[in-house]
């Protein structure tokens, strides 16, 4: 057991089923969001949240799949089924100024309830717009990636339930594997618009990679997914340092003022 | 259990959770949240009155998830950047006093030891507010738990809580005799040494964090944030009223903040400018105008600072304007956070154009492979119906 366990979400595969949502919500006890429709598509959840740990979204879209002949014109679904990404480099846990927010044996991201303060700075700290606070405890909350399954060696409840495939579970290293050969195999028939977001630290170099990785087909935006998104601690040192400038002028002021003051000449 | 059959052992073992099923006790990860209100005021967006989401070649510029936004948006209430005021004064005050203490002579003792308390009384409102923000005292504490370099909170609430200690007890010993006045000396002095990151780390709170308009603001929010905090301090003192020789001081320690309040506001603006959707909540909606009056008091209790005339009625008017100046440009700066975050388009545009992790990184690619280092194309004019009409404008403004 332990080693690097991550998702990989491969959106080709995902016909919205919402088998994640609900198999997550079950296992993790989690509470409705309320019965509303959005009026958008399908999507009714709208956006990952404290009680909603994986979302599916429904792109739609007024082209036609690569490589394939609709006949309903110009059309074509999208959909992805959305989670923590649990990223290498996580905004969340860097800025948890408590240590609720710990990396596991299996190298995921956690939030420990009984520590969280319900500051709220991981929400604004998160380049996903992932974790969210509830207003009526007061504390975060996000995807555990099933700590509490992982470690029985059980496969995440999304990854369980989802009868594609579309969502895979699996060690970093086989799962990164699958993927490549996926894409690779998706370029051979002609659907060359396939790629792999977020894969490794080369992929994208902002968050050092991400555990919980996706094959997608269109732009990032359309996923409602950061283009280039970066942990917020890779640019905090120029902020300190303009602290530190600041810092060396708020001195001379009051220096200043004291010295050339005193004096009475004024 | 001993009256466990095989059955339910078998079952228990199959099916793995920590609950035990017969007992119904919820144990899973998020059983401790609880239903509030089971048929929630609706949140969702109007039914549109348009095929619903634009993507390929239709919008090839500026794609969106149906207008989603990326981000949460910040949580902080009121007291928040109330507390921004509070802290930066109570830091300033504490540098002006130790200078005071050390250079001054006994003419200035008296404003020395108001320094102290301004700055003292500073840090008690500053943890009140913060308390009031997270709940309940024992979380302030919660706080102090473990020290973590990489976030500014924990980093900034180490730095108030040392703050108020030293502070409270320079105040309390720094006229005592013997060893007692030089502890309260001493703490004097590490409670200035605090100070200065007590007033300027606010600004590295927020724009450590993925909110657009902050992020982007980080290499200057922090000179604007204690140029301001100097301005602040040195006007709250000037309210009180203080001896000729004691406005000699003052008069060039808030002064000299404002001057420079005025500066570095205008290079926010420009940092903020550089990503047409990151800078319009500094321009537009409540946001906007609270920036504006922020900016026309700080200029106005400039101007009727060193405009010529010593009456008490003036001094007073522009300490207030510049009061009101400072604090106002604490509530715009969270307020337009809020709506940068809310704009999926500033999460987006600041990237696309090279400044996500780009602009750490060296990356030339976003991840789908296309190069970051081109602009978004600039779209023609929107038109009505459109559903992403509204994030559509990316000309620069004149």
């Amino acid at each position: 057991m332990g080693g690097r366990k991550g998702f990989f979400t491969d959106t080709t595969l995902c016909i919205g089923c919402k088998a994640c949502e609900v198999a997550c919500k079950q296992w993790n006890q989690l509470p409705d969001d309320g019965f509303h429709f959005t009026g958008m598509s399908y999507d009714q959840t709208a956006h990952l949240g404290a009680s909603t740990w994986r979302h599916v979204a429904f792109v739609e879209r007024p082209v036609p799949l690569q490589g394939q002949m609709s006949g309903a014109g110009d059309f074509s679904w999208l959909m992805m089924s959305d989670v923590c990404k649990h990223c290498q480099r996580a905004g969340c846990l860097e800025a948890c100024p408590t240590g609720a927010i710990v990396r596991t044996e299996f190298d995921t991201v956690y939030v420990q309830p009984d520590v969280c303060n319900g500051c709220g700075y991981c929400v604004s700290a998160c380049p996903f717009g992932v974790i969210d606070r509830r207003e009526d405890d007061g504390r975060a909350w996000k995807c555990t990636l099933c700590y509490d399954r992982i470690g029985d060696d059980q496969t995440p409840a999304c990854a369980k339930a989802c009868p594609t495939a579309s969502i895979q579970y699996g060690d970093l290293d086989e799962l990164h594997a699958r993927a490549e050969s996926r894409v690779r195999d998706l370029h051979q028939r002609g659907v060359t618009d396939a790629y792999l977001y977020g894969k490794d630290a080369e992929n994208q170099p902002g968050t050092g990679g991400l555990n919980a990785f996706f094959l997608l087909l269109d732009k990032p935006e359309v996923y409602n997914l950061p283009p280039d998104p970066v942990v917020p601690t890779k640019k905090a040192l120029r902020s300190w340092a303009s602290v530190a400038m600041g810092a060396v002028g708020m001195v001379a002021v009051a220096l200043g003022a004291v010295s050339f003051g005193r004096e009475g000449r004024g | 259990m001993s009256d466990d059959t095989l059955l339910d052992r078998l079952q228990r073992k199959a099916d793995g959770r920590n609950i035990d099923t017969r007992a119904g006790i919820l144990e899973g990860e998020g059983a401790q949240q609880r239903v509030k209100d089971p048929e929630p005021v609706r949140h969702g967006m109007d039914v549109l009155p348009t095929v619903p989401s634009r993507s390929g070649p239709d919008s090839e510029g500026a794609p969106s998830y149906y207008g989603m936004p990326v981000l949460k948006e910040p949580l902080w209430i009121w007291t928040v950047p109330a507390y921004f005021y509070v802290g930066g004064v109570a830091g300033a005050a504490s540098v002006l006093g130790v200078s005071m203490e050390y250079l001054g002579g006994r003419r200035l003792e008296r404003l020395a030891g108001r320094c102290h308390a301004v700055a003292t009384a500073g840090d008690i409102v500053s943890a009140g507010l913060l308390i009031h923000d997270l709940g309940r005292p024992s979380r302030f504490l919660n706080m102090l738990r473990v020290f973590r370099p990489t976030s500014p909170m924990s980093v900034g609430s180490w730095v108030l809580a040392g703050s108020g200690a030293v502070n409270t007890a320079a105040f309390v010993l720094r006229r005592m005799p013997g060893v007692l006045g030089v502890m309260g000396r001493t703490a004097g002095m590490v409670g200035a040494v605090l100070g200065l990151p007590l007033a300027g780390y606010t600004a590295v709170l927020v724009s450590n964090t993925a909110v657009p308009l902050w992020q982007q603001v980080g290499r200057t929010l922090p000179l604007f944030f204690m140029a301001s905090a100097t301005a602040s301090a040195g006007s709250l003192l000037s309210l009180f009223p203080h001896t000729d020789a004691e406005e000699r001081v003052l008069r060039r320690f808030r002064v000299a903040g404002k001057v420079a309040e005025v500066f570095t506001r205008e290079a926010v603006e420009l940092e903020a400018r550089q990503v047409v959707e990151v800078g319009k909540p500094l321009r537009t909606g409540v946001s906007g105008a609270l920036w504006t009056l922020s900016r026309t008091c700080s200029l106005a209790g400039l101007v009727m600072d060193v405009l010529p005339g010593r009456a008490r009625w003036k001094q007073v008017t522009a300490d207030v304007l510049s009061t009101v100046g400072a604090v106002a440009a604490r509530y715009a700066v969270i307020q337009a956070g809020r709506a940068s975050a809310r704009n999926p388009q500033a999460t987006f545009q600041g990237q696309r154009q090279g400044l996500g992790a780009a602009q750490v990184e060296g990356n030339t690619k976003a991840s789908d492979g296309k190069p970051l280092s081109f602009p978004l194309p600039v779209l023609g004019q929107p038109q009505a119906g459109m559903p992403y009409a509204r994030f559509m404008v990316t000309q620069p403004e004149p």
